[in-house]
């Protein structure tokens, strides 16, 4: 395509050419009109006695063949194949030829070679110059002036009868040949001359056109291509991604049936079925009990990544009481943090907001926060809260614990990511599964620290879009 | 005597199950996949089956259909030992009588997971 050398015969666009089509329909209904005026002006106005039915009569012809000619366009635009162009242009011609004749027999009828509106020949040929090619327009512009000779001397040798336009012009003019002669001269100038002119600038304008065409369907496939390419490489990442998902769900689960297995053979042992455990085998065993445990448990913080992010979070959701997920959530660890010496604050809304979520993925966030505020506080408070806002529900865990260093803030919740001042527990895995849970229901997932309320420990906040604001 | 069949594929597991199992008076037979597990389960009439749900040749989804279509086994009660990949919240096993405990299970609690549902003779 972008090869494409500019065609003599090319045709800018289908659009264009319709609507030039429906300018000749329009302009045809104005015609008739017109002819209509002038005929009844000329007769009645300016006493010229000359017959008006032959008029009225191709009046009527014009009228019926321009109601085809509506309705064969407005079927055309229906049409958008490539063969409607070469349909559009070959019923241009006709209409341009047909046109023609029926200007003929009109001037025929009209005086002939002594009605000035012989000229309107010239019309005729611009029209076609600019609908059609070069070729085409010189085609009908000869045709154009032969018509008009033959009239001219079919009447002038009496072949055919005149019509005289009596109390216009004399009479005999129409038998001078010198003025036959120069009024078809200068009708061929003239035609000649415009279709010369016209069929110039029309070219130069569908050049343009075309130029116009080639870059844009340059600038197009351009685009295209690059966006291809760019489409090509999220795929790859988001396949490789999965891929990657999928092994480390494999992995995990390869990993976790052994120590599965040799935790209950420890524990076998250690519960006395394999006969009696003296105090200092028991210590060595659950020293490697405790360290499986440890194990179990980052492998089963390890296996949330894949199944959050393999979307077996989004079948597990359903409409929830959010209070009901968070006083679920904080079961037993109100007993932990009082063990502490901490006070245990919980502030619900009166009316719990309904969310759509997963009962069981949020609660696991709630115990995970509450979990690691009260690991972190020595003295103080514990506090969660769940309130609305806006076209948000937010639930913040406050406590008045050792705080966060601001350097930590940023990658809190990266994986493995562990705060500079705290000792290491757990399975380091917890905010980053965390912040998927919340990310997969929609929401956000933050710290502050220290609180901007109290000055004191940190805040952590997480958004569940409010499913009444819907 | 009351009869229990443990369907799983690690050896290692089912060694200390039917230890514990059998020092408690119960008699246990068992069986290495699900296919070989509704084999057991038609000739030994077990009074439990404690079942593994991912393994190989027939794993516990396939397990439970062939399970629940045999009106002479399908109201034997079923223990299903998950490990957490195989949690039952993301797709239950459509058993009549199940109970899910995730591995690993302690010699004293999966005793009393048993005696729930079995009295010793």
């Amino acid at each position: 395509m972008t090869n494409k050398e500019p065609v003599a015969g090319y045709m800018p666009e289908l659009k264009a050419l319709k609507a030039r089509l429906n300018v000749f329909v329009r302009m045809r209904w104005l015609v008739v009109l017109g002819i209509i005026g002038v005929a009844l002006s000329a007769r009645y106005l300016f006493n010229i006695s000359f017959s008006t039915l032959p008029v009225f009569i191709i009046c009527f012809f014009l009228l019926a063949y321009n109601l085809w000619m509506y309705l064969w366009n407005r079927r055309l635009s229906k049409d958008d194949t490539e063969i409607v162009i070469k349909r559009a242009q070959a019923s241009g011609y006709i209409q341009v030829l047909l046109d023609l004749g029926i200007l003929t027999v009109l001037l025929h009828f009209t005086g002939g070679i002594t009605n000035p509106f012989i000229f309107v020949y010239v019309i005729h040929t611009t029209a076609a110059s600019i609908l059609l090619t070069k070729r085409r327009a010189y085609e009908l512009t000869t045709i154009a002036v032969a018509m008009a000779a033959l009239l001219a001397f079919l009447e002038y040798s009496g072949v055919i009868g005149h019509v005289n336009l009596v109390g216009f012009l004399p009479v005999t003019l129409y038998r001078q040949l010198n003025f036959v002669w120069s009024v078809i001269i200068t009708l061929a100038v003239l035609t000649y001359t415009s279709t010369y002119i016209t069929t110039a600038v029309a070219g130069e304008l569908r050049l343009q056109h075309l130029k116009m065409d080639l870059l844009r369907d340059q600038l197009l496939k351009e685009d295209e291509l690059e966006l291809q390419s760019i489409s090509a490489e999220v795929t790859r990442l988001k396949d490789e991604r999965t891929s990657f998902i999928r092994l480390l769900n494999v992995v995990t689960h390869d990993l976790q049936a052994p120590l599965v297995a040799v935790q209950s053979c420890i524990s076998y042992v250690l519960d006395g079925y394999a006969g009696e455990v003296v105090e200092e085998q028991k210590d060595w065993l659950q020293r490697g009990s405790r360290r499986i445990d440890g194990l179990l448990l980052l492998i089963t913080d390890l296996l949330d990544i894949p199944r959050i992010e393999l979307g077996q979070l989004k079948q597990e959701m359903a409409e929830l009481s959010l209070n009901e997920v968070i006083a679920n959530s904080l079961a037993g660890l109100d007993i932990l943090a009082e063990k502490k010496g901490l006070k245990f604050l919980v502030e619900l809304p009166e009316k719990s907001p309904l969310i759509i979520g997963s009962s069981r993925r949020l609660q696991q966030v709630v115990t995970n926060l509450t979990n690691n505020a009260i690991n972190y506080t020595k003295e103080g408070e514990i506090k969660i809260r769940l309130f609305e806002k806006g076209d948000e529900i937010k639930v913040e865990v406050i406590d008045t614990g050792i705080g966060i260093p601001p350097k930590d803030l940023p990658r809190l919740f990266d994986e493995f990511y562990r705060g500079s001042n705290v000792e290491s527990k757990g399975s380091g895995l917890g905010l980053s599964i965390a912040r998927r849970i919340i990310g997969a229901h929609g929401g956000k997932i933050w710290a502050e620290s220290p609180n901007p309320e109290t000055g004191l420990g940190s805040k952590f906040v997480f958004t569940i879009p409010n499913k009444q604001n819907k | 005597m009351s009869k229990i069949l443990i369907v799983d594929d690690d050896i290692d597991l089912v060694a200390v199950e039917k230890a514990v199992l059998q020092r408690e008076g119960y008699k246990v037979v068992t069986a290495g996949n699900g296919e070989e597990g509704l084999a057991q389960a038609r000739k030994e009439k077990p009074d439990l089956i404690i079942l593994d749900i991912v393994m190989p040749v027939m794993d516990g989804y396939l397990f439970a259909d062939q399970f629940n279509k045999d009106k002479t086994i399908s109201k034997i009660p079923v223990v299903a030992l998950t490990s957490y990949v195989e949690s039952p919240l993301d797709q239950p096993v459509p058993f009549e009588v199940v109970e899910y405990v995730s591995k690993p299970i302690k010699p004293k609690d999966l005793l009393l997971l048993v005696n729930k549902y079995l009295k010793k003779t």
